[in-house]
């Protein structure tokens, strides 16, 4: 059990250290990188290695005879909690997120403090030392909070009331209300009612089930479905679609919406609302077809206000596309990212 | 001389290579010592060293790599099909639909040209089936699948494909699209491998630095790479093996460098590059003609280039974008009296500067598809009277239109004189192949625009981006390399200027310098027109934030008109001086609290002596 918990504690040393680390640049803070797609686990496991790591040292220092007051482990695991929000997850988590999960892990320190009346006297037996100041020691202590206490409370306000230059926090809506109808090239589309016209099966009926046997599957590198190659001479009906539509985006969408339509783009780095992410679940596989449609159609200009019209670089590509183009470019992104377009119903 | 005689009857690589290095430094002290030991060690090689003495200095022969198994190839077929046919083609001849609007090109698999490898110029980068963890420096093909090739549009596919499916879709590439060469065919391939795990890099001191700043010019390296490494050297005649324009590397940016494997500032990538050369292109490998020593000062001068802050650590890196993090404020300072014209000043240095991201405009034709200005650099001070904007960005070369050009300077609209987004196919008249380093020379240029009356419009509104609209309108200033420095008034995307004469006077060109690949343009404007009355121009507020984009023209690259780089809307702010309130409060606030200790000690006081408050 010992030797058990040396070696946890051991690695949720070494995790801290690396956590400084990073933090002060010591080490740089690419040595352990958060990789999109795998980062929800990443940092659930990371987390739990801490918690573990933390065990560990708790039961060494139990055993050891300098037991760790309860009250500094509650503190101190809040604090590892914040700094683990603050430096870790990449991008950055606004300080209104931070907060929130800042509340909920002080209850849940809280709770775990006031299990019982006997942890919950350990835990504020040190609080109450300090207030009653019996020792020398503890009377030292409550000059140092007495003082302590105001000139970080006046320096955080101080600091906080300071003129700063930090970026002004805007709040963009992503999928604004589509309208109830939208003219293209000359022709009304009611959103309600249209369909992608080259989601066809062999007979040229429109057939949603037909296409979505055709699409990438789920799952790591969402690869192509096992004969059902857009690249095949013989492809023909939708997957033939979905190939000139894949070419219509290589020569206009890839640009910011990227090879993998994960919104990495060679020009994205620049723009700011940054390129949507298709394999994002909450974007076209939220979204009907004929909502995207009217998106391409009008672009960035031809969103409402709540949109940011007047920041969005997304071309309004009935100037560049043909409205067929238009529909073989959705075609291919349902294809790609392996999503069912929402229906009506 | 016994030393020496020793390790040669040890016969293993590694210590053949360790004498051959310290043959190289005796020859050069003493060739005939050198002539000497190498006749010792050639006769040591007939023995059984093999081809050791050709090696150059860092390297060791490896062996080829086995042929992946069928079903790994098929299982690569797939994920070809499905991500990267798009670009590199069905015959992975580097044509698929998006090769025509690319610069850099996608790669042309069929010859077997790879740029980034361990291996000796001109060999098969290493691409080994078994070896399935990236960064490992034994498979040069999944580290570039893995990170990608920054700079192009080739994206890291890490957490995109699995380790597994890089691997397959390699034995597929390597096996199928290389079509001239054979990563197994004993015959004709060999396997020179740059032992970079193995050999102990240089420290990148002062003297080192300046060993490599010297060995860049002994080098020839500034013939391409330009004096100060912005890629201004020879940039108008180098073609790669296909007959495609390319353009050297820019080493003041190492986030873009291709081999930069998503961590550039590690002087290990520099090293390798210049070790065994970029593949397919002039960049030759210099491994042959430099000592390893030399070639980790000219890495380590290399590195020092690249762009850094104030403090001269590297710049963070966006992990998402693998660019420099964007800070989307741009502080102006306060200063007293007259603000300087030069760059170096003091007050200049002082004031931080911004990394401002550029993109090609891509939302209105003509669209640019090849953006040759991905970033500008800005700092701004402000006095009592002007603000003034001081932005420098590297361009490979100075354009100024020959001649009048055709158009007006109002004029936005100049697709009728021949500025064009390119839509012929590659090979064909008008393409961006064909027109690539051949364009008409407009005018290098930069622009900025604020909303003319922000203080009316409701935040975040704004008036778009691309200058302006209708009802809201922008203050355009414009700066061209012909000289002139001009203020319009912007109402839209695909609206003409209105030139406003009466403001001219009052807007300064502090300095627009050309030198060594680098523009640096200082604008200045006054605060604030004649009147309280901002109908007109910009009023600046202390301590508003007041929206502003940044256009650039590079004249080389055919921009003129929306063909042109943009950026994000970014925020200017003239700093305020901090304001009293600031220091009262806070002292406020800690006195209560003080108060509020009492309170607590007293109540507990009385509670331990049973007192009920």
């Amino acid at each position: 059990m010992k030797a058990l918990m040396s070696v946890v504690a051991l690695i949720g040393v070494l995790g801290l250290l690396m956590l400084i680390g990073m933090i002060f640049g010591v080490i740089p803070s690419n040595t352990i990188r958060l990789v999109e797609g795998y980062m929800p686990m990443q940092v659930l496991s990371e987390l739990a290695i801490f918690v573990a790591g933390f065990a560990g040292l708790s039961y060494l220092a139990n055993s050891m005879g300098v037991a760790f007051p309860r009250f500094w482990q509650g503190v101190l695991f809040w604090v590892f909690i914040q700094t683990y929000l603050k430096f870790r997850i990449y991008p950055p988590i606004p300080f209104s997120v931070r907060a929130m999960y800042g509340t909920v892990s002080f209850v849940a320190v809280f709770m775990w403090v006031s299990a019982n009346e006997e942890d919950w006297k350990k835990f504020r037996q040190p609080i109450l030392n300090v207030l009653d100041a019996n020792t020398g020691f503890h009377k030292a202590l409550r000059t140092m909070y007495l003082i302590l206490l105001p000139l970080l409370i006046g320096g955080f306000s101080f600091m906080t009331m300071k003129p700063s230059i930090d970026e002004p926090i805007e709040l963009r809506t992503v999928h604004p209300a589509p309208p109830a109808s939208t003219k293209v090239h000359g022709k009304t589309y009611t959103l309600q009612t249209s369909q992608n016209p080259y989601r066809v099966n062999l007979e040229g009926k429109y057939d949603q089930d037909y296409s979505n046997k055709l699409i990438v599957e789920q799952g790591m590198g969402r690869l192509m479905a096992p004969n059902a190659n857009p690249w095949d001479d013989k492809a023909e009906g939708y997957l033939k679609y979905v190939r000139e539509g894949g070419e219509i985006f290589f020569q206009n969408c890839h640009f910011c919406h990227g090879d993998n339509l994960n919104g990495r783009g060679l020009h994205a780095f620049a723009f700011n609302p940054i390129p949507a992410n298709f394999t994002d679940p909450g974007t076209i596989a939220q979204l009907q077809e004929t909502f995207i449609f009217w998106r391409v159609a009008k672009g960035g200009i031809g969103l409402p206000n709540e949109g940011f019209p007047w920041a969005s670089v997304m071309p309004p590509w009935e100037q560049h596309l043909t409205t067929d183009e238009i529909w073989k470019v959705i075609l291919f992104e349902y294809w790609h990212t392996g999503y069912y377009p929402r229906t009506w119903d | 001389m016994g030393l020496i005689l020793n390790l040669t009857n040890n016969l293993g690589e590694q210590v053949v290579r360790l004498t051959m290095s310290k043959l190289r430094m005796n020859v050069k002290a003493a060739p005939i010592i050198g002539a000497a030991l190498g006749a010792l060690l050639i006769s040591a090689c007939v023995v059984g060293v093999g081809q050791a003495e050709d090696l150059p200095e860092g390297f060791a022969k490896g062996d080829l790599s086995p042929a992946p198994p069928a079903e790994m190839i098929e299982a690569g077929k797939r994920v070809y099909f499905t991500k990267c046919v798009w670009c590199h083609g069905v015959d992975g001849a580097g044509d698929g639909p998006g090769a025509d609007r690319l610069w850099p090109r996608p790669r042309n698999f069929n010859q077997g040209t790879f740029k980034i490898r361990h291996t000796a110029s001109g060999e098969l980068p290493l691409f080994n089936y078994n070896e399935k963890n990236p960064d490992s420096g034994k498979n040069d093909l999944l580290d570039t699948v893995t990170h990608g090739l920054p700079g192009s549009a080739m994206p890291p596919w890490e957490g995109i494909l699995t380790e597994e499916q890089r691997i397959q879709v390699l034995s597929f590439v390597t096996t199928q699209l290389v079509k001239d060469r054979k990563f197994t065919d004993k015959e004709s391939e060999s396997q020179t491998i740059l032992q970079l795990g193995t050999i102990k890099p240089v420290e990148a001191t002062e003297e080192s630095i300046k060993k490599g700043a010297q060995l860049i010019v002994d080098k020839k390296c500034i013939e391409c790479h330009g004096v100060e490494g912005r890629g201004d050297g020879n940039a108008f005649n180098l073609k790669d093996d296909w007959g495609f324009s390319i353009q050297p590397a820019d080493w003041h940016k190492c986030w873009n460098f291709r081999g930069s494997r998503q961590d550039p500032y590690n002087v290990r990538n520099i090293f390798r590059t210049f070790s065994t050369g970029v593949n397919g292109t002039p960049m030759p490998s210099f491994a042959d003609s430099t000592s390893v020593e030399d070639r980790w000062s000219i890495a380590n001068f290399v590195n020092s280039l690249c762009e850094r802050d104030a403090e001269g650590k590297p710049l963070s890196i966006d992990p998402l974008t693998d660019k420099p993090k964007i800070n989307f404020v741009v502080p102006s300072a306060p200063v007293e009296g007259e603000i300087s014209n030069d760059p170096e000043n003091e007050m200049w240095k002082k004031q931080g500067r911004r990394y401002v991201a550029m993109g090609g405009q891509i939302t209105h034709k003509p669209r640019n598809f090849v953006n040759r200005i991905d970033d500008i650099w800005v700092r701004s001070l402000y006095n009592d009277k002007d603000v003034v904007y001081l932005i420098q960005w590297d361009d490979r070369t100075k354009s100024v239109a020959e001649g009048k050009l055709p158009w007006a300077p109002t004029q936005v609209n100049v697709e009728n004189f021949g500025v064009k987004e390119q839509a012929p196919k590659t090979g064909e008249e008008g393409s961006i192949a064909a027109a690539q380093n051949n364009y008409a020379v407009y005018n290098d240029g930069i622009a900025f625009q604020f909303p003319i009356k922000w203080q009316e419009i409701p935040a975040p509104f704004k008036p778009r981006y691309l200058f302006g609209d209708v009802k809201f309108n922008a203050d355009i200033l414009k700066w061209e390399s012909d000289g002139s420095l001009r203020s319009f008034r912007g109402t839209g995307w695909d609206q003409d200027f209105e030139e406003r004469d009466d403001f001219e006077e009052k807007v300064k060109l502090l300095k627009a310098e050309w030198k060594n690949g680098q523009w640096t343009v200082m604008i200045s404007r006054p605060l604030k027109g004649d009147k309280d009355d901002y109908d007109e121009y910009t009023r600046f507020d202390i301590g508003k934030y007041i929206p502003m984009v940044f256009f650039a023209w590079d004249g080389h690259n055919g921009d003129a008109g929306r063909k042109m780089a943009v950026s994000a809307f970014y925020y200017t702010i003239l700093q305020p001086p901090i304001p009293q309130e600031v220091y009262i409060y806070p002292a406020v606030i800690a006195v209560g609290v003080v108060l509020l200790e009492g309170w607590m000690l007293t109540r507990r006081a009385n509670k331990k002596k049973g007192k009920v408050l």
